[in-house]
């Protein structure tokens, strides 16, 4: 893909990832990176860098919806982000270093149980 | 433990769900320390695996702290806000960023924000923890399997 149409397919793509992150409660990151990487053709590093760049406002948005509509507080999730964002400096700057194909498996596994986990707890209820 | 389908307000720091502010939970900078380890856990692999972080942090304020899957969706992207930023500012440095390829995206998940949160504010709590689930064992899925 070049020129108009790659911007356009990026904005589509954009609107999908949107949503997504604004209901599932996540950036977007997940669902970015691999577009860039396989269909935009950047690198690893660069599509997780560029895909920070979107999540940034995609957050903001979405946040600012949830606060006007009294869902979640947004005092605790900024204080709580402050808190994490000097993790994520340490993480990204371990990214460049590192290859991560452990750490993909564990977090892979840690995922899955996390999902059969919820499954049940929602099943459970009622 | 089993608080996650309860139905939990998350108010301002003296509201917080019952297993918040019962027994030995401690504070710093005002927050339970949960909620610092959940967020230094969240953060950390954002920054690592290029993700918001909000994968890691939903189910910890769930399964760990108490809260309903609806307020730990919206509390999580409040807190990836701060965590992007940070995260944008290292990566901007190793010079890694494709602005235009951003911008593009950007410009459609503006949108895309507006209406996937004002779903999140309509659904029902145990059907939004279905649909994570689903998203999670999809994206865990793709984690084992990729490369």
């Amino acid at each position: 893909m070049t020129g108009v149409v790659l911007y356009v397919a990026l904005a589509l793509f954009g609107v999908v990832t949107g949503a997504a992150a604004g209901l599932l409660g996540v950036g977007g990151g997940t669902l970015m990176v691999p577009f860039l990487t396989l269909a935009v053709g950047l690198s690893q590093h660069e599509a997780e860098a560029t895909s920070l760049l979107v999540v940034l406002p995609t957050a903001v948005v979405a946040s600012i919806v949830l606060r006007r509509r009294g869902v979640g507080d947004l005092g605790v999730a900024l204080r709580l982000g402050t808190l994490g964002a000097a993790g994520s400096v340490v993480g990204a700057l371990a990214a460049l270093a590192l290859p991560s194909d452990v750490l993909r498996y564990i977090f892979g596994g840690f995922l899955l149980l996390v999902s059969v986990r919820l499954v049940r707890d929602a099943l459970v209820a009622e | 433990m089993s608080t996650g389908s309860k139905k939990v307000i998350v108010g301002p720091i003296d509201a917080q769900p019952a297993s918040l502010s019962t027994g030995r939970a401690r504070r710093l900078a005002g927050l339970d320390v949960r909620l610092i380890a959940i967020g230094a856990a969240g953060g950390l692999l954002s920054g690592l695996l290029g993700v918001g972080g909000g994968i890691v942090m939903v189910p910890l304020l769930v399964l760990r702290a108490g809260y309903s899957q609806k307020d730990a969706h919206a509390v999580s992207l409040g807190a990836i806000i701060p965590i992007s930023i940070a995260g944008v500012a290292t990566y901007g440095i190793a010079g890694k960023v494709h602005p235009w390829e951003a911008i593009a995206l950007a410009v459609g998940s503006i949108g895309g924000a507006r209406i996937g949160a004002g779903a999140l504010a309509n659904i029902d709590d145990r059907r939004l923890k279905l649909v994570f689930a689903l998203f999670l064992f999809a994206v865990a899925i793709l984690m084992l399997v990729r490369g």
